[in-house]
């Protein structure tokens, strides 16, 4: 009988035999999946530093060292594609010790990674998150990757945040409605978190057959959290002031119970970007008993709550002005006091409750239940009927008067210079939100009401917009080793979502009320009363709208309703270092959803079904097929079969090589939020509707032994058919529209190196990563355009010309003129075809650094990083055959070679160093210290993404259009982290 | 226990040098309300009588002087049929601001009391045009227009507004003249001339002349000089059905040009300007009409007593598509309307501030 013990760092299995043999050490190194041995496991001994011997695991796993005198030994255990495991190990009496079995586990985090290395912005509620590129660390190109790339955003493999699978004690958290891998819900908690498992690319996980971007999966049960208290405190100097933690557990104690809790508080601003706060805490609390050897029940709870202040994004012509690219336009001041408008509140407490039992030796079976809940918020400024209050609102601009291109019609210099002059003097508050303007329109707007008395009508408010979630998931896994042959892994889940999306009134600014009407359907529908009602229901009853109070609910109101599905399974056949593995996973996804409130706009059939008439009018109103068009009320349910097929393969080669590949076949439903043509007003979902489909593959050689690494991949992958959903003001309809782009493909392939050298000098290596990558859009999308008002269709299923690429044309010179040649039927002669990259991340990667660490605990890293070939994210507007050929329907190659051009930022090289040490008092007590410092060059000019936008400018000829100027967002200068903390 | 010490020195320290710059950046608890905005008080130099006086037709000029006025704003932007500019008026006449912003009604509040540095503004006039047919546009306060396109372009630019606008404060709204017939301007009146050129009036009595005028585009984004892209509706008196053109509200948003121009009530109107009429009629060119579709001003007509007055509302106005009693319309009402009194090109244009200043009798 043994007893297994699982712990953040390593797992191995304690139970002492003793043979009567000469003093030495004997053990069988396993994987923990499944108990395989694993071969060709670099096993070392060592004392007070020194290496007194090392050796291979053989064919079978095992390993010995005889010989060993008595005493307290450290053991490390390194294997291709596995976490090094350090165990201690006493000989004594010239026994050999029987460690039995050491298992080694599939993924942890050893880095000491934080959040802060990473900032958040406001990607105008894109759900954009602070998540790192990649959350494993097996290997060493993740190692490098996984947090050092995260300052410049890199995507790894050019994958969006969705493609990665993230997992909390064997439950998918990826969200319901979006997709996008919550990081959020426990980030400050990383003591709890820490503890990993994951897979890289195709490879499958115990938790899930998985994607072609990894599974992670946290355990977050009290057992698995590092035993005794760690306090640290954290300083950084481009997220947030300072971060406070304590953490305490117990490990597993004598009597089966294991508890652990970890609480922290990140807060204030950033030497970078002002009016960026934090006020975030986190706390999470798990309690786990063990009953006899075959039963474990796990509690846990945890949340993140509090509040940040975003980012945003701006035209280089106001960090120009500005003079600082780091310049954010959501704050002004109040009082002398900095406030934020776009503020993030979140406070979703998450539960678990987790089973597993081992009723048999080779038979592992778990359940989870977990439940999300409470309140998601972004605050935001609302404003009726009144000037743009944003600063850098393009109006305000010097651009807005003056362009040298006489076509733009922007003639008059004379107000750019004094549009120029207000930005550089900050002139009655140009450069920030004027709150006290906004104030004061709101004291001077008294409206009669119905008994006499004078209320004052907010024109500006603070709207808080929410995504309040109810999310309860059901997971069973089971694991059965068949055979040292063949172990079979699979799973069911289930989860029942329903997402409220409404607007709150979070500050009515000073005056008494704000009027619930759909200030976008006046434009249209000035003269009509019940068009323009956000909840008509309401007006028909009291026969105005309704005066919303702070905290009232407004604007709009409606639930998501998600259900999914799934099982899967996988089979693995092992037999000496060659593995084999298929995994087959099949799931269902239906969606729907379910209006509260009836929009004056689309109001549908009253609750009897009948159609709707106000003064004589119907209201009630059809699309082209006949169909009613409704706000209120359950949509049409879309549903959708999934499946997906993995295969891999892998050989490990004696002296520490290893050779694997995968390859994968998926579909992917689409997501609730790309799914309805325009949700905040009406049930319409997007016509035929499809999964997307992805193919993917990638072969790796690793190698690791005597202290070198070597990972080397090659991976290629298709995505088809994937769907897009957005709205915007078109100025060619002069109408707010919803832009549904159907049919995206995009290829993904390159390759990935890591690798690190230990130098002559005992402590000092070298180690390096690349990605290099080539992500590029292989389809033209067709997009169909409605008018957000009224449903009516402005194109219809028409293709996206120049979205995958746009032909640049043949030119010469003629006296200094730039031409373009023509052919002899004079048509333009194309010279090549521009391709169009994914964006938002370096294709092109390297980081290469030296890291010395000292037998008295001091390690030193001196990092480069360089990246190139990073592109802006496209507006597809601007790649219609409309945007580009003007008012006048002709595209002449100046206008595609404009219109259609996607943006390519510099290449960028970046300095970081970092040094720490942890000392050892008493042998009990540990304190430590870690100091890095990041783009010690002080680059301020690095974009790290941004995003077209989707507006025209007309031009004076009536020809063609121009576009507005794109928004960025740049990395911080010179930023520190400082790291302290204490544990026994 | 020495290196105890030493650490809880170090930690010490730094929290201390962390927290010095710590949570003043930004503020997240309750912020104070603001206060009242202060209110400017001056003394001007000049009445708006004057300050219009000092305009030479066809001459915009930069005022050199320092010359302030002040006045009440008499009119308000929030029915969009005033856009990007208010009226102030004193005693002795009104005068438009350029301000160009939108909402000014928000900042700018009907009886507040506005001064202006007149320094550096251009004064010009929109609606002027010379011969017989032509007569008088109105005097305006704006920037210069370095296009020569107008004679004034709005202010636009903040620092400019701030640097010449001023608020004083709040008062009670500018009570509207009740103006006779026999005052309303003649055909060589002038702002100058008139005093209710440019102020607040209210007129009594108008009655219906069974006439509409307005001027579509084939397509507002092309060239909407060109007669080949113009239609004009205005009356034939030998035709009836030219005489309104079955308009009846008094503008019409996109919608409601649509719904007009689908019904066919227009499809005899010829496209085409001056005597340039090779373009076809609505009806053979209908199909671009509807694409291009967007909200037009109309003039209706009415007369009080001998003197003709079109009533100009904006498409863009909220009252744009409201429907005008069929009781006025035929003739068997009169209506009183209060607004402000302007001229183009002669003829008094008469402009509502909203709907509920207009009372049928």
């Amino acid at each position: 009988m043994y007893k297994r013990i699982f712990f953040a760092f390593a797992a191995l299995l304690l139970s002492v035999s003793m043979w009567a043999q000469t003093g030495g050490v004997t053990g069988t190194v396993v994987n923990r999946s499944g108990r395989v041995p694993v071969t060709g496991a670099e096993v070392t001994l060592s004392f007070g530093g020194e290496t007194v011997v090392t050796g291979q695991s053989g064919n079978d796993g095992k390993f010995l060292f005889e010989g060993i005198e008595d005493g307290i030994y450290q053991m490390t255990v390194k294997a291709a594609g596995f976490v090094p495991a350090n165990v201690n190990v006493t000989v004594e009496n010239g026994f050999v010790k029987d460690l039995m079995f050491v298992s080694l586990v599939a993924a942890r985090n050893v880095v000491e990674a934080d959040d802060s290395s990473f900032a958040e912005f406001d990607m105008d509620d894109s759900g954009y998150s602070d998540a790192p590129s990649i959350l494993f660390s097996n290997d060493v190109y993740t190692d490098i990757v996984g947090f050092g790339f995260s300052a410049i955003r890199f995507k790894n493999r050019g994958y969006n945040n969705e493609t990665q699978d993230v997992y909390l004690s064997g439950v998918k958290m990826n969200d319901a409605i979006t997709g996008y891998s919550p990081y959020s819900l426990w980030s400050g908690l990383n003591e709890a978190t820490r503890s990993k498992e994951t897979t890289v690319g195709n490879e499958v996980s115990e938790y899930g057959a998985g994607g072609y971007n990894g599974v992670t999966n946290i355990l977050a049960t009290a057992s698995s959290v590092r035993p005794g208290w760690r306090f640290s405190v954290l300083s950084n100097s481009a997220m947030y002031r300072l971060r406070l933690m304590a953490t305490y557990a117990s490990g597993e104690l004598d009597n089966g119970w294991s508890y652990a809790f970890n609480v922290s508080a990140r807060v204030g601003g950033n030497d970078w970007v002002k009016g960026v706060y934090y006020r975030n805490f986190a706390y999470y609390a798990g309690a786990e008993k063990k009953f006899g050897d075959e039963h474990r029940l796990s509690f846990m709870a945890f949340a993140a709550p509090g509040q940040r202040g975003a980012q945003n994004a701006s035209t280089q012509e106001v960090y120009d002005l500005m003079g600082d690219n780091m310049y954010n336009s959501n704050w002004g001041y109040q009082g002398g006091k900095m406030r934020n408008a776009r503020v993030r509140k979140t406070h979703e407490p998450v539960f678990v409750v987790k089973y597993t039992a081992t009723p048999l030796e080779n038979l592992e079976a778990s359940a989870t239940v977990l439940y999300r809940t409470g309140k998601n918020g972004y605050t935001a400024l609302d404003w009726y009927d009144a000037p743009d209050p944003r600063p850098d609102y393009y109006r305000n601009l010097p651009s807005y008067f003056y362009n040298p291109n006489p076509d733009y019609g922007r003639d008059n210099e004379l107000k750019a210079e004094w549009a120029k002059e207000a930005w550089l003097t900050n002139m009655n508050s140009t450069c920030h939100l004027n709150w006290d303007r906004l104030y004061n329109v709101n004291y001077n707007n008294p409206v009669e009401q119905a008994d006499g008395t004078f209320l004052n009508r907010s024109k500006y408010a603070v709207e808080e917009r929410r995504v309040d979630q109810n999310d309860v998931n059901v997971a069973a896994n089971v694991k059965w080793t068949a055979s040292n042959l063949f172990t079979l892994t699979g799973g069911a889940n289930f989860k029942w979502n329903r997402t409220e999306y409404y607007k709150k009134l979070d500050d009515l600014l000073g005056g008494d009320y704000y009027l619930n009407i759909d200030q976008f359907a006046e434009r249209d529908f000035a003269s009509s009363p019940t068009m323009i009602q956000n909840d008509l229901d309401y007006y028909l009853e009291h026969g105005t709208a309704e005066q919303i109070g702070r905290g009232g609910k407004y604007g709009y109101d409606y639930y998501a309703h998600v259900r999914n599905a799934g099982v899967w399974a996988n089979g693995t056949f092992t037999h000496g270092g060659l593995a084999a593995n298929l995994a087959l996973e099949a799931g269902y996804t239906g969606f729907w959803r379910e209006g509260l409130l009836r929009k004056g706009l689309f109001a549908g059939l009253d609750d009897n079904g009948q159609e709707i008439f106000y003064d004589g009018k119907k209201l009630t109103s059809y699309d082209a097929d006949g169909k009613v068009i409704s706000s209120k009320g359950d949509s049409e349910k879309a549903q959708f079969l999934t499946w997906s097929a993995k295969l891999g393969a892998s050989y490990v080669f004696q002296g520490g090589h290893r050779l694997y590949a995968n390859a994968g076949y998926y579909t992917d439903a689409p997501t609730f939020s790309q799914s309805f043509i325009s949700p905040r007003t009406r049930n319409t979902l997007i016509p035929n509707l499809e999964t997307s489909k992805t193919v993917s593959a990638d072969i790796n050689y690793s190698y690791s032994n005597n202290g070198y690494d070597l990972r080397v991949t090659g991976f290629w992958t298709k995505i088809m058919n994937q769907t897009d959903l957005m709205s915007f003001y078109d100025d060619s309809q002069n109408s707010f529209t919803n832009f549904a782009m159907t049919g995206i493909d995009q290829r993904h392939m390159g390759i990935e190196l890591g690798f690190r050298i230990p130098f002559f000098l005992q402590g000092l290596s070298l180690q390096g990563a690349l990605s290099l990558g080539e992500y590029i859009y292989t389809s033209t999308p067709r997009m169909t355009q409605t008018i957000d008002n009224s449903a009516a269709v402005v194109f219809n299923n028409q293709p996206v010309t120049y979205w995958k690429e746009h032909p640049i044309y043949k030119k010469y010179m003629i006296d200094g003129v730039e031409t373009y040649e023509v052919d002899l039927d004079g048509n333009y002669v194309v010279e090549k075809n521009q391709k169009h990259y994914v964006p938002s991340t370096p294709q092109i990667a390297s980081s290469l650094a030296f890291n010395y660490r000292t037998n008295s605990y001091w390690f030193f890293t001196l990092e480069g990083q360089c990246f190139a070939n990073s592109y802006l994210d496209m507006n597809p507007l601007y790649r219609t055959d409309m945007a580009v050929a003007g008012p006048d329907g002709i595209a002449t190659p100046i206008e595609i070679e404009y219109m259609a051009a996607q943006e390519k930022f510099d290449p960028v090289f970046l300095l970081n160093a970092s040094v720490g040490k942890s000392w050892y008092i008493q042998r009990k007590y540990n304190f430590g210290f870690s100091l890095n410092v990041n783009n010690i060059l002080n680059s301020r000019n690095v974009r790290t993404g941004g995003y077209e936008q989707t507006r025209l400018i007309d031009s004076n000829s009536g020809e063609r259009y121009y576009r507005f100027d794109p928004r960025y967002f740049y990395m911080s200068g010179v930023n520190y982290m400082l790291n302290l903390y204490f544990r026994f | 226990m020495k290196t105890l010490y030493k650490i809880a020195a170090a930690v010490l320290a730094f929290m201390s040098v962390t927290s010095c710059d710590e949570f003043t950046p930004v503020f997240t608890g309750k912020y104070p309300e603001p206060g009242e905005y202060e209110k400017v008080e001056m003394t001007p130099t000049h009445t708006i009588a004057e300050l219009v006086a000092m305009y030479k037709l066809g001459k915009p000029q930069v005022i050199k002087d320092d010359i302030v006025i002040a006045g009440k704003v008499s009119t308000s932007d929030r029915t969009g049929n005033f856009y990007r500019s208010f009226y102030i008026q004193d005693e002795t006449g009104g005068i438009e601001i350029k301000i160009g912003k939108t909402g000014l009604y928000n900042d700018y509040k009907p009886g507040q009391t506005v001064y202006v540095k007149c320094e550096g503004l251009t004064l010009g006039m929109y609606g002027y045009k010379s011969g017989n047919y032509g007569g008088s546009g109105m005097v305006q306060l704006g920037y210069e227009d370095p296009t020569g396109d107008y004679e004034t372009s709005y202010l636009d630019v903040a620092p400019i507004i701030d640097r010449h606008i001023f608020r004083g404060e709040f008062g009670e709204p500018v009570v509207p003249q009740v103006v006779t017939e026999s005052q309303l301007p003649g055909k060589d009146d002038t702002q100058a001339t008139n005093r209710y050129v440019g102020s607040l009036v209210t007129l009594k009595g108008l009655r219906y002349a069974e006439e509409v005028f307005a001027l579509l585009y084939l397509d507002s984004n092309k060239d909407t000089k060109l007669s080949s892209n113009r239609v004009f509706l205005s009356r034939d008196d030998k035709d009836e059905d030219t005489w309104t053109w079955g308009i009846t509200t008094w503008a019409m948003s996109k919608n409601k040009y649509l719904e007009y121009l689908s019904s066919g009530v227009w499809d005899k109107a010829k496209v085409g300007n001056g005597n340039d009429y090779n373009y076809g009629t609505v009806e053979t060119n209908k199909e671009q009409m509807m694409k291009n579709a967007s909200a037009y001003s109309v003039s209706q007509y009415f007369t009080m007593g001998n003197k003709e007055i079109q009533i100009r509302t904006s498409g863009y106005s909220r009252f744009a598509d409201t429907e005008i009693d069929p009781e006025v319309l035929n003739g068997n009402k009169t209506i009183d309307v209060t607004g402000v009194i302007t001229l183009y090109q002669g003829s008094i244009q008469f402009t509502l501030i909203d709907i509920a200043d207009v009372k049928v009798n």
